[in-house]
């Protein structure tokens, strides 16, 4: 008892002074940092490899620059770099088949991407306005420019373990599918970095860019199957026959299927 | 001197194309001030995002079914949006006031006009998706009605129609939100438009028919019969035929 007496002593004592509270609601989840609060994004990306090893490392910095005047300049050089990294795992790509299709591949997958972000850049824009956000035609083309390069440059990352894969299997359906997975994969991080670009052009919702994220997907498939083969050997360059690309799935699908049945059988 | 102010605030906020995205954005402190006079270069940056999205959109659509179909589609299109804005504009400057929002015939008609230019311009940019889609799918002469991609084109213009037109329309809400006293009397007016305009615009649809056009029948401007009938007789029609 003497013990306690002490503590409800200073317990009942009350304070002289009120304690304030600042006007500033606190921050939100939703609301993120501000972009260039951090010296080091104000850095300015001089060239290329800077670029790419600010979308590794500081992809704040990136979305940053891409608000200065004269973006434009690092959009383009976004581009390029991209359209390159494409080539060259488009030349992985075409070692599965060699002949002509070290050539072809990359030229196909090369203008494959920039077409299909070409095709959904003005829905992208309108979806982006439809969300709140602020971001200028140029912002747009920049967050487009950033999935595209950071797609490719991880691309380029899988790329050995690709070509390994492609010297020591024969089966084209196996291929397609190991180089969809390593483009998933790529494209999921692609798109996170656009998000992120959006979250800081005061976007209200992340629907219109969820919207456009399947519209851009079901794009890139059908343009694998518009611009076939990629993987396998033809004597034209494009194909002879229009096809829906579940369709030719499907049709790729069914050997497989009827060797299954017949295995069976047997 | 009442006119004065409204000259001013039109020399100090010049229509742009930028304007078009913030109608898509739904900025209602800005709309709703340039709803409030008619700006001719306002208006008729509209009328051209109309004719250029619904435009384009109307080519890419009629380009399944031929070249000349697209030129065809592609002028319907965009004429359907005007004449309906047009043929309904008196009506629906007299319905909104009649049910509360007392606004002038000049506002009533602004606000449809935007909310149409909102539709366009997402129709505009999803062409270049349908058109892709349309070069690289097989033709629709090549294309059952019933196989799955005559469905997943179909299926592909109803979705982008209606989150055009809804998008349109939420835009369209939200301004007569600001410019009513309550949600119940904004609610109101905009089914009455909704209603007015569904109307005129499906009987205007039935007579510039076709869009995509049936691969048994000749490509035409207009069918032979467009102004024989109209819509309703048509799902009157239908609708019989099923029951007997």
């Amino acid at each position: 008892m003497n013990e306690q007496t002490p503590t409800l002593t200073v317990m009942q004592t009350p304070p002289t002074v009120p304690p304030t509270v600042p006007p500033t609601a606190p921050p939100t989840l939703t609301e993120p940092r501000p972009l260039g609060d951090d010296p080091n994004e104000r850095v300015a990306i001089p060239n290329t490899f800077v670029a790419i090893e600010a979308i590794l490392r500081h992809p704040r910095r990136l979305l940053f620059q891409m608000r200065q005047p004269g973006a434009g300049r690092l959009v383009a050089a976004m581009i390029f770099a991209s359209l390159f990294c494409s080539l060259i795992y488009g030349v992985v790509v075409g070692t599965f088949s060699g002949g002509t299709q070290l050539w072809a591949a990359p030229v196909k997958i090369a203008m494959g991407l920039m077409i299909s972000a070409g095709i959904c850049l003005p829905s992208l824009y309108i979806f982006a306005c439809l969300s709140g956000s602020q971001a200028r035609l140029i912002e747009v083309c920049g967050l487009l420019a950033g999935l595209l390069l950071l797609m490719t440059i991880l691309l380029i990352g899988f790329a050995p373990v690709a070509w390994i894969f492609s010297e020591s299997t024969e089966s084209p359906l196996w291929m397609g599918f190991l180089h969809l997975t390593f483009w998933f994969v790529a494209t999921i991080f692609g798109l996170r970095f656009m998000k992120a670009g959006f979250m800081h052009a005061n976007a209200r919702s992340k629907a219109g860019v969820n919207g456009w994220t399947i519209i851009f997907l079901l794009v890139a498939l059908q343009m694998t199957t518009a611009l076939r083969p990629i993987l396998g050997k033809s004597d034209t360059f494009f194909p002879k026959e229009k096809q829906f690309f579940l369709a030719h799935w499907g049709d790729c699908f069914k050997p497989l299927f009827e060797d299954g049945k017949t295995a069976a059988r047997e | 001197m009442p006119a004065q102010p409204k000259i001013v605030v039109a020399q100090a906020d010049r229509p742009h194309f930028h304007e078009v995205a913030t109608l898509l954005r739904g900025d209602v402190e800005r709309i709703s001030g340039w709803s409030a006079y008619i700006d001719i270069r306002r208006f008729t940056l509209q009328v051209c995002v109309i004719i250029a999205g619904a435009g384009c959109y109307g080519a890419a659509m009629g380009w399944w079914r031929d070249p000349k179909q697209a030129l065809f589609t592609a002028i319907k299109f965009p004429l359907i949006i005007l004449l309906t804005t047009i043929g309904n504009g008196l009506i629906n400057g007299m319905l909104a006031p009649l049910l509360g929002l007392n606004i002038p015939f000049r506002q009533s008609f602004a606000a449809i006009l935007m909310s149409f230019t909102v539709s366009a311009a997402i129709l505009g940019a999803f062409s270049p998706i349908i058109a892709f889609f349309v070069w690289t799918t097989p033709s629709i002469s090549s294309t059952s009605s019933t196989g799955p991609i005559y469905n997943l084109m179909l299926s592909a213009h109803v979705l982008v129609i209606a989150l055009a037109g809804t998008t349109g329309n939420a835009r369209l809400f939200q301004l007569l939100l600001k410019l009513s006293t309550g949600r119940q009397v904004a609610g109101q007016v905009l089914v009455a438009w909704l209603a007015g305009n569904l109307f005129l615009g499906s009987q205007l649809s039935w007579i510039l028919r076709p869009f995509v056009g049936s691969p048994n029948l000749p490509v035409e401007f207009l069918r032979a019969n467009a102004f024989h009938g109209n819509f309703y007789e048509a799902v009157w029609f239908a609708i019989t035929h099923i029951l007997h």
